[in-house]
């Protein structure tokens, strides 16, 4: 029985790589995005104009205390009743971005934060303008504390991508529930569809360890 | 018409000072830290400011390049009028260099690019023209071998003449200096007064916060003694030792000449 599965999934497997295809798409793209956005908000966070801080804060607040599914089903469901209508790809990628963007700020808005006072003060005195000081002086320095969680949060990104399965976009998660109604097999098929999210993750996992330990090692030489 | 000859003469009074404070208020929230501070110094002179810890030393150098922005008062640095809400920052920061107790230099960054980074970025210097000027300046205060370390690799001295370098790069008219030495080892003490002092003597106009009264009396034009945000005592170094009379100042003295 199991070799007769086996042998219909190995069929299956163009399918499989069809939605590992969409998975990384819709990831690669929201992570891009997501990392541009999440720098921008971080790095304006930390410029201390009250309003925009407030407004910052309330949308990281909101992002994070509510569910990812939520938010995307209010994207692809609600959006359309004002009037604008996203297909699935373009709605998984947008709240997978705006989702993202929320946490990628926040590690980046943290790391500036820790960067001490002394150094944006060396940069103003020598006359240096905000944004040269944040993008000359600081963000190098804020690289460091922020690589390892970034890359810990692109993996957990990457893993919420299989949500978008519920709006109906044939990502690799959506090609196991289809695959698992012809092969009734679950453990195959999911250990499949596991295996695949472990490739790209497991990497990335490893990258983030490696830079974690890094980092401690450079704070205790220091 | 009138106004305008009133402009006109006030800044022909200012030609004459480099630096001008009139009654400079400063709270930090309920605390009141500068007390109708009013000093002047002139261009090439060089002012020593002392005081015990907490007396506002600090805070009244960094009102001179607005680090720090005041309640009430004025202050002219050449004669831009820095307490103004618009005051040219860039401009005012670009004429005024100035050097921290923890030298504060970018940790990413060589000796070198340290120099090079405002020159290049703001007064809009070709990085081979910068980094020529940057390597006249490290040569300056006697570290030219050190251009390509990291401030990691450099000894607080080394690193605090790199602060200096940095600060002049921007050929500055005024040097500010708050406790340039009290964060270095004694031995590097002498290394960092030994670059202020030939500043001094080539004529910068200088403020300085400083104990080194070595220092003050090699140098310095005038002694400010600074207590509870307000300006005790103003006097040529020699005769402020010599015969200080406010008794604030005198208990001061006895404790940082004693050691
Ligand atoms: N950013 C700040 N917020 C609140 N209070 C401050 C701040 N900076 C300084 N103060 C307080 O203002 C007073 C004057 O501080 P300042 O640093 O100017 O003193 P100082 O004479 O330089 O002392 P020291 O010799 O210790 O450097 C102190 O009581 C200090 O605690
Ligand atoms: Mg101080």
């Amino acid at each position: 029985m199991w070799l007769f599965y086996l042998d219909s999934l190995q069929d299956a497997l163009p399918f499989f790589l069809k939605g590992l295809w969409i998975t990384i798409q819709v990831a690669g793209l929201s992570l891009v995005m997501g990392t541009g956005a999440g720098f921008l908000l971080g790095i304006l966070r930390s410029a201390r104009i009250r309003a925009l801080n407030l407004l910052l804060a309330a949308y990281v607040d909101l992002i994070r205390g509510t569910p990812f599914l939520v938010q995307i089903f209010i994207v692809f469901f609600i959006l359309p009743e004002w009037g604008i209508h996203l297909e699935a790809f373009a709605s998984a990628v947008l709240s997978l971005t705006i989702y993202g963007t929320a946490y990628i700020c926040e590690i980046v808005y943290g790391a500036i934060r820790g960067i001490p006072r002394g150094q944006i003060e060396a940069a103003a005195a020598s006359g240096l303008r905000w944004w040269q000081q944040m993008r000359y002086v600081v963000v190098p320095q804020a690289l460091r504390p922020i690589l390892p969680p970034l890359v810990g949060q692109y993996v957990l990104l990457i893993k919420d991508t299989a949500v978008v399965s519920v709006i109906g976009l044939t990502d690799v998660t959506r090609v196991g529930w289809l695959t698992v109604q012809r092969i009734p097999n679950g453990i195959l098929v999911f250990g499949l569809v596991g295996l695949l999210y472990f490739l790209i993750c497991y990497p990335l996992v490893y990258l983030s360890n490696r830079l974690e330990a890094r980092l401690k090692v450079e704070e205790s030489t220091l | 018409m009138v106004e305008n000859i009133e402009a006109i003469a006030g800044t022909d009074g200012m030609d004459s000072k480099m630096i001008q404070f009139r009654q400079v208020n400063k709270w930090f929230g309920s605390l009141h830290v500068l007390r109708d501070v009013t000093l002047e110094v002139a261009p090439s002179e060089v002012a020593v400011i002392c005081g015990p810890s907490g007396s506002g030393k600090s805070t009244l150098i960094r009102c001179i390049n607005r680090l720090e922005p005041i309640r009430s008062g004025e202050i002219f640095v050449d004669g831009m009028a820095v307490h103004e809400r618009n005051a040219d920052l860039i401009r005012l920061r670009t004429e005024v260099g100035f050097v921290f107790q923890q030298f504060n230099l970018y940790p990413h960054m060589t000796a070198l690019e340290n120099v090079t980074l405002a020159p290049i970025k703001v007064r809009r210097q070709k990085p081979a023209e910068a980094a020529a000027l940057g390597r006249d300046l490290l040569a300056k205060v006697g570290i030219a071998e050190k251009a390509g370390s990291y401030p990691a690799q450099l000894s607080g001295g080394q690193q605090q003449r790199v602060a200096i370098a940095r600060g002049l790069a921007m050929q500055p008219k005024i040097m500010l200096f708050d406790e340039p030495t009290s964060a270095l080892d004694p031995e590097m003490i002498n290394e960092v007064l030994e670059v202020m002092i030939q500043l001094a003597k080539d004529g910068m106009t200088m403020v300085v916060v400083t104990h080194e009264m070595g220092f003050a009396r090699e140098v310095g034009h005038k002694v400010i003694f600074m207590d509870e945000g307000q300006i005790v005592e103003t006097a040529p170094p020699e005769q402020f030792f010599k015969s200080a009379r406010n008794e604030r100042t005198l208990m001061f003295l006895s404790k940082i000449l004693s050691h």
